[in-house]
C-alpha cells in the first residue's frame, strides 16, 4: 500500500474526527462542569445544522457568518435552557437530569419537524471549496479542510480558555468542588450558565459545520448523541481532551478499518470503546472516580 | 301522491343507510417520526388522497374506508401498534409499513389475527417468501430492483464491480441479488470490494476513498434516504462520479434524496424510483400529480404514488370479493391466476402463490433540467415485469 494512499485515507479520518471532536467536546464540557448527561447534545447538533439553513437561506456563500450567527444563537439557546430548565434540577437525584434532557430531545425534534417539515435540508460547501485539492494524485475535498482547520481552532481556544484564563481556571475547579468555590465567593451559578451555553454553542457550530458534506433531518440528533457518548466513554466524559483524543481515535480506526477488513469496519469502533471499558472504565483521559471516605 | 312521498322516504333511507353505512376500518402504519418521517409521512399522504378519493366515489360495498394511522417505528413498537389497532380499534386490515425489519416483524402477527396486510413500501423479498396467506404487497420488492439493475449492467462492457450498501438486511440482500443475476446474465464480472457503512451513517469519505482504490469500472449501491444524499454530497468532491463510468441505484429515484440534493445532484446515475411522477405521461397521471401537488403543495414521491395505488388495489379486491372476510379478500387477490390491476403507472399483476405484485419498473438516468429544481429521470428506461419475475418458493 503505498504512503499516498496511505496520507489520503489518514486525512479522510481526520476529516471525520474533527466532525466528531465539534460534536463531543460540547457534551464533556458539560458532564465535567455540571455533573449532567445531556441527551440533547445531540439535538443542539441537529438545531445547529437547521439554524445554518435557516438563517442562510439556502445559499452556500453565507456559511461563514451563518456559522458565526449559529454560534451567537448557540449561546443564547444554551443560556435560556440552562437557566429555566436545568437550575432547577441541580440538586435533584441524577435520574430527574436524564429524564428532563431526554424529554428535551424529544420536544427539538418534534419541534423542528414542526418548524422545518421532515424533509432533508441540505446545502452545497461555498463554490471555492466545491471542488478537490489534489493530495499525492489524488482528489480530497478542499472543504475538509476548513472543518480540521475549524476543529483545532475550537481545540486551541478551549485550551487557552482553560489554562490560560481566570474563567477558564474557575471552570476546572467547578470540576472539582463545587461548594469550596461557591465558599471562596465565585458566582457559581453564573460561571455554570456561562459553560452549559459553551457547550451548547459548540454543538450548533459542530451541526453547522458539517452541514455542507452533509444532510440534516429531525432523526440525526439520535444518531448525533450517540456517536458524541461514544466519542466520550473512550476518551474519558468530562474531559476536552479526552474528547479530542476519542475523537481523533475513532476517526482513524474507521478510516483504516475499512481498508483492513471492509465487511466489519464498523465493528472495530465498538470494539475499541469495549476495550476501553474494560481497561480503564473511566475513559482513556476521564478521571477515575474519587474514592469517597 | 302518498305513494310518492312513501317512494321518496324510502329512497331518503336507503340514501342515507348507505352513507351510515358501517365503515371498512384500515390500520395504516408508517415511519412518522425518526430520520424516516419523510418518507413516512409521504406515504400517509398518498393514502388519504386515495381514501378522499374513493370516499367521494360511494366508498366499496357502500361503506366508506376510514383510515386510522399509527407511527410504526422500531419493530417492537410496530408490533405494539399493530396489536393495538387490530384489537383496539378492531380494523379489519393493516396497511403500509416503509421499513423491511418491521414489515418482517409485524407480517406474522396480522397473519395470525387473520387481519390482511397491505405493503405499500418495505422491499425486502423475505416478506413474500415467508408464504403467508394473509401478506400481500402491492410494490415491487428489491430483488425486483436487483434484478433489474443486473438487466442494464449485463449489457454494460463493465467487468470491475464494486458495491456500497447500507449494512442491514435490505443493503445485503441487494446486493446479494444483484451479483449473482449479473454473474448469472455475464460470467465474467469481478467484483473488486465492497464496503458497508453503517446505516444512517454521516461520514462517506473513509469509505469512498477504499472504493475508489479498488479501481472499479462500475459501482452497485443500495444507499437510500439521507445517506444517499452524504454520499453523493461527498462523493462529488473525491471525484468519485468522473471516475466510476457506470453507477446504478435502486430506490436513487425518490424525491426524498432528489430534492434535497438539487441541482448537486451527479448526472448520469441510472437510479429507479418504482413510481416516478412524469411517468407515464397520460392524462390520469397528469391529473394525480396536478391533485396530489394541489392538496399537499408536493410532488408525490415513489412511496406516495405506491400507497395511493396500494389503497386502490385494496378497494379493487375487496370490490371484486364483494365482502371485507380475509378469506373472500385474499380469494379475490388470488383468483383468475392473480388480481390485475390498472394503475397509472401500468398493470400490477398479483402473484397468487406469493402475494407479490409484478409491474414494469420505472428507471433512469439523473438529469438536471431548467423546468425542476431538482435533477430529473431523462431518458426514462422501462424494465418489463418479465425480466423481473423471479421464482418463488410458496406454492399455490
Amino acid at each position: 500500500m503505498d504512503i499516498g494512499f496511505l496520507l489520503l485515507q489518514f486525512l479522510t479520518g481526520l476529516a471525520y474526527a474533527s466532525s466528531l471532536f465539534l460534536l463531543a467536546v460540547g457534551l464533556s464540557l458539560i458532564f465535567g462542569a455540571l455533573g449532567i448527561v445531556n441527551f440533547a447534545h445531540g439535538s443542539f447538533y441537529m438545531l445547529g445544522a437547521y439554524l445554518l439553513y435557516w438563517v442562510v437561506r439556502g445559499n452556500p456563500e453565507g456559511l461563514w457568518w451563518g456559522m458565526l450567527l449559529v454560534v451567537a444563537l448557540g449561546l443564547v439557546i444554551g443560556a435560556l435552557v440552562e437557566r429555566l430548565l436545568m437550575r432547577p434540577v441541580y440538586g435533584r437525584p441524577e435520574h430527574y437530569q436524564i429524564l428532563l434532557t431526554y424529554a428535551l430531545l424529544l420536544v427539538i425534534e418534534d419541534g423542528v419537524k414542526l418548524l422545518f417539515g421532515p424533509a432533508y435540508k441540505s446545502l452545497g460547501p461555498p463554490a471555492a471549496l466545491a471542488y478537490p485539492v489534489w493530495i499525492a494524485g489524488a482528489p480530497f475535498p478542499a472543504y475538509y479542510f476548513v472543518q480540521i482547520a475549524l476543529a483545532l481552532l475550537v481545540a486551541g481556544l478551549l485550551w487557552f480558555f482553560l489554562q490560560r484564563t481566570r474563567t477558564g481556571a474557575l471552570v476546572r475547579a467547578a470540576t472539582l468542588d463545587r461548594e469550596m468555590l461557591e465558599a471562596l465567593g465565585v458566582n457559581v451559578p453564573k460561571l455554570l450558565t456561562a459553560v452549559f451555553a459553551l457547550g451548547v454553542a459548540l454543538a450548533t457550530l459542530g451541526g453547522a459545520a458539517t452541514l455542507p458534506m452533509q444532510t440534516v433531518s429531525p432523526g440525526i440528533a439520535v444518531e448525533a448523541v450517540i456517536s458524541a457518548f461514544i466519542v466520550v466513554v473512550v476518551g474519558g466524559l468530562g474531559s476536552v481532551w479526552g474528547a479530542l483524543l476519542g475523537a481523533f481515535l475513532i476517526g482513524e480506526i474507521q478510516a483504516f478499518g475499512v481498508l483492513i477488513l471492509p465487511d466489519f469496519a464498523i465493528a472495530f469502533v465498538y470494539l475499541l470503546m469495549v476495550v476501553v471499558l474494560l481497561v480503564r472504565p473511566w475513559g482513556l483521559l476521564g478521571r477515575p472516580p474519587a474514592v469517597r471516605t | 301522491m302518498k305513494r310518492w312521498t312513501i317512494v321518496l322516504a324510502l329512497a331518503t333511507l336507503v340514501g342515507s343507510y348507505a352513507l351510515a353505512a358501517e365503515p371498512i376500518k384500515i390500520g395504516a402504519l408508517y415511519m412518522l417520526s425518526g430520520n424516516f418521517a419523510n418518507y413516512g409521512s409521504a406515504s400517509k399522504e398518498g393514502v388519504q388522497l386515495a381514501v378522499e378519493e374513493i370516499n367521494a366515489n360511494g366508498g366499496v360495498l357502500g361503506r366508506p374506508i376510514e383510515v386510522t394511522f399509527a407511527d410504526h417505528g422500531s419493530p417492537d413498537q410496530a408490533v405494539r401498534e399493530a396489536k393495538r389497532l387490530i384489537l383496539e380499534n378492531k380494523v379489519n386490515f393493516l396497511f403500509g409499513i416503509d421499513s423491511s425489519s418491521v414489515s418482517l416483524a409485524v407480517a406474522p402477527v396480522a397473519n395470525e389475527y387473520k387481519v390482511p396486510l397491505i405493503v405499500t413500501h418495505a422491499a425486502t423479498p423475505r416478506l413474500t417468501e415467508m408464504c403467508l396467506p394473509y401478506v400481500f404487497r402491492t410494490s415491487n420488492n428489491a430483488r425486483m430492483d436487483s434484478w433489474a439493475a443486473a438487466a442494464f449492467a449485463a449489457k454494460q462492457p463493465y467487468k470491475r464491480w464494486a458495491n456500497i450498501g447500507p449494512d442491514y438486511e435490505f443493503g445485503r440482500v441487494s446486493w446479494e441479488d444483484f451479483i449473482t443475476r449479473l454473474k448469472e446474465l455475464k460470467p465474467d464480472v469481478e467484483v473488486v470490494s465492497e464496503q458497508w457503512p453503517k446505516f444512517g451513517s454521516s461520514d462517506y469519505s473513509s469509505y469512498i476513498t477504499a472504493l475508489m482504490r479498488a479501481k472499479p469500472e462500475a459501482v452497485f449501491s443500495s444507499l437510500w434516504g439521507g445517506d444517499f444524499v452524504s454520499f453523493g454530497k461527498q462523493a462529488i468532491p473525491f471525484g468519485f462520479f468522473k471516475t466510476i463510468r457506470f453507477y446504478v441505484n435502486p430506490t436513487g429515484g425518490a424525491l426524498q434524496a432528489l430534492e434535497p440534493l438539487g441541482k448537486n445532484t451527479p448526472e448520469g446515475m441510472l437510479v429507479s424510483a418504482r413510481y416516478w411522477f412524469l411517468y407515464p405521461e397520460t392524462e390520469a397521471n397528469k391529473a394525480f400529480v396536478k391533485k396530489f401537488h394541489d392538496k399537499f403543495g408536493d410532488y408525490p414521491s415513489y412511496n406516495a404514488g405506491e400507497a395511493y395505488e396500494g389503497m386502490k388495489m385494496l378497494a379493487a379486491a375487496i370490490e371484486k370479493a364483494g365482502s371485507i372476510d380475509p378469506d373472500a379478500v385474499k380469494a379475490a387477490f388470488e383468483a383468475g391466476g392473480g388480481l390485475k390491476y390498472q394503475a397509472l403507472e401500468g398493470l400490477k399483476w398479483m402473484r397468487p402463490a406469493d402475494h407479490q405484485v409484478f409491474e414494469d419498473l420505472v428507471w433512469g438516468y439523473t438529469k438536471n433540467t431548467d423546468k425542476y429544481p431538482f435533477a430529473i429521470l431523462e431518458p426514462i428506461v422501462v424494465v418489463p415485469a418479465k425480466d423481473t419475475i423471479y421464482p418463488t418458493k410458496c406454492s399455490k
